[in-house]
């Protein structure tokens, strides 16, 4: 097992740069477990090496905004700039976490599942 | 006999006058030799004089103020000294004179490297510290406001760092921190990081080379000086251009700026200082010191790299080329904690067995990273992996030993596989495999008969035990089929 990469390791490219001096993202819609989705028929060119490796991350599947701004190694405020920018130039699009109303609840599933072996 | 007085007379007076006129013209004779010889005498005087003025005057302050022993010294005035004693003389109080200013040079340079040295690695030190702690905040506050704070602060202090960094260079000292191998293009971009217009400098052409773990930090820092150089040497409104690329036994970093340029002579300062063969004393460096490019040059002597600044930029400018040959650049590093976020993307061997019966292209993410670093086992589930409970969420587990989350596929939220399935894939399975799913069909659908505890003979109702090899277990199958970017 690898020993998790020193600290400092990140250090090289300093956030500032990644984000060209901006600190606000475009839009106010990102939080830790904001879902993120690629749009895979947009080109990558153009697009600054940070940015272009999470749309490589994104084009995998779904990704949560706190999972993203893990494999990037980067702060979740300087990840979700580059989100915002995404979003903007239309290759991701997000999507709100699923509300736990919408799941079924444990009962009701326990329920259905009582009634199913009362019968057979 | 009185007429013969005149006569006598006359012919001493002729002899007399014959003797004076012999006499006159001796004296004459020698008066000129003699002063011929006052002349000579005087014009040696002032020739020697000449010389002591030309060799407190001119050569010892020449002595005193030469950048280095290479420079050539002026030599004594007048030729018709060469060889006297007075010559020899001259030339021993110029040469002690020279051992005295060098061994006094020599011996302030090394104090002021020593004391410059230590008190840089100190602040290199602070910096380096105070950048972990900003990181740090930079990761814990996620308040955009006080992200554009530590982003200053940051800017602030890593601007901070290189010149601490730099000037410890020039004093013999190494760069500091020792990196792993990364991408040329990260290493412009760290060298951008560092100088005060980093908005102003544009990266082109990204290409997939690397730079060895020894020589990044170097090469960082030489670059950052030449950034900050054509920078600070143009227009605020103007770019400038960093455009990478792969030569015949190397690689080169082509910095352009569209500032004013040099004249000849600075070229020629700049060229004897960027050989780095120059040895570089730090009490010389002007006011204000010029660091810029004896550090690169030092830094280019000792790891192997070479740096030129003699072209004209087609912007008008500077053109500034780093060569790094061949020995300082590997391949782009895969399993770089700071190039690969995707080493435990668990689709890479999940897909394994199936990515060449599918005809998509592969994606940048697999052509970039090989599916398989040796240097990461445990991120990949093997085949042999033991079949967990529950293994149709945890994939693997990370590298700190959590269990790791299959990724959620869009429209796999609400899996439904039996709908796309068929339609989709309907020649990619074997016959053993079909075999298998309907024996597992029937198995659940007997198990559900017979009553809702496991069937005597120890088999579980569901998808078989020992799913295929290279394949995740669980519901793997159903995920990728339903995900409709695979």
């Amino acid at each position: 097992m690898t020993p998790p990469a020193p600290r400092h390791e990140r250090g090289l490219v300093r956030p500032y740069v990644v984000t060209d001096g901006r600190s606000h993202p475009t839009r106010n819609t990102f939080d830790l477990v904001t879902l993120v989705m690629a749009h895979g028929d947009r080109p990558l060119g153009g697009l600054s090496p940070e940015k272009r490796r999470l749309m490589e991350l994104c084009l995998g599947g779904a990704l949560s905004v706190a999972e993203i701004a893990g494999h990037l190694m980067l702060p979740v405020s300087v990840v979700k700039v580059l989100l915002g920018d995404l979003v903007d130039s239309g290759h991701l699009t997000t999507r709100a976490p699923i509300p736990s109303a919408e799941l079924p609840e444990a009962q009701i599933l326990q329920e259905v599942l009582d009634g199913l072996r009362a019968r057979l | 006999m009185s007429h013969h007085i005149p006569e006598v007379v006359i012919w001493c007076l002729a002899i007399a006058l014959t003797a004076v006129a012999v006499l006159l013209m001796r004296q004459r004779t020698i008066t000129t030799g003699v002063r011929r010889r006052i002349d000579q005498l005087e014009e040696s005087v002032r020739a020697r004089d000449e010389e002591i003025r030309h060799l407190v005057g001119v050569r010892l302050p020449a002595v005193a103020d030469a950048a280095g022993p290479s420079v050539p010294l002026p030599g004594p005035l007048d030729d018709r000294l060469t060889g006297t004693d007075f010559a020899h003389s001259l030339q021993s109080v110029m040469d002690y004179f020279t051992q005295a200013v060098d061994r006094a040079q020599a011996r302030a340079d090394q104090s002021a490297k020593a004391a410059l040295k230590a008190s840089m690695r100190a602040l290199q030190g602070l910096a380096h510290e105070q950048q972990l702690a900003i990181s740090d905040m930079q990761d814990r506050h996620d308040n955009p406001d006080v992200l554009r704070d530590l982003l200053e602060i940051d800017h602030a202090n890593s601007q901070f760092g290189r010149r601490a960094q730099a000037i410890a260079v020039l004093c013999g000292s190494w760069p500091g921190r020792q990196r792993v191998a990364s991408p040329l293009t990260d290493v412009v971009r760290g060298a951008t990081s560092r100088i005060r217009d980093y908005r102003r400098v544009r990266v082109h052409s990204q290409i997939d080379l690397a730079v060895v773990s020894r020589a990044v930090e170097p090469v960082v820092l030489a670059v950052a000086e030449l950034l900050d150089n054509a920078a600070r040497h143009s227009q605020p409104n103007t770019t400038v251009e960093v455009s990478l690329q792969p030569v015949h036994n190397g690689a080169s970093i082509v910095i352009d700026d569209a500032g004013v340029g040099m004249d000849n002579q600075e070229i020629q300062q700049a060229v004897a200082l960027l050989s780095g063969r120059r040895p570089v004393d730090v009490s010389r460096l002007g006011d204000p010191p010029q660091f810029g490019f004896p550090v690169i040059g030092v830094l280019a002597a000792r790891y192997g790299f070479s740096v030129s600044v003699d072209t004209r930029s087609p912007y008008g400018g500077v053109r500034a080329v780093v060569f790094l040959p061949s020995s300082l650049l590997t391949q782009l590093e895969i399993d770089g904690p700071g190039t690969t976020p995707l080493t435990g993307h668990p689709r890479g061997t999940a897909k394994g067995p199936r990515t060449s019966a599918r005809t998509h292209t592969p994606r940048p993410a697999e052509r970039i990273h090989p599916p398989q670093p040796p240097e990461h086992p445990a991120a990949h589930p093997g085949p042999d992996a033991p079949a967990t409970p529950g293994a149709g969420t945890v994939v693997g587990s990370t590298s700190g030993g959590l269990p790791k989350r299959r990724r959620r596929q869009p429209g796999a939220a609400h899996p439904r596989p039996a709908a796309p399935l068929p339609a989709e894939t309907p020649t990619e399975r074997t016959a053993e495999e079909n075999a298998r799913r309907m024996g597992a069909f029937a198995r659940g659908t007997r198990a559900g008969r017979v009553g809702h505890h496991p069937p005597p003979d120890g088999r579980i109702p569901g998808p078989p035990p020992g799913p295929a090899p290279g394949r995740p277990p669980g519901h793997a199958p159903a995920e990728d089929e339903g995900n409709p970017h695979a």
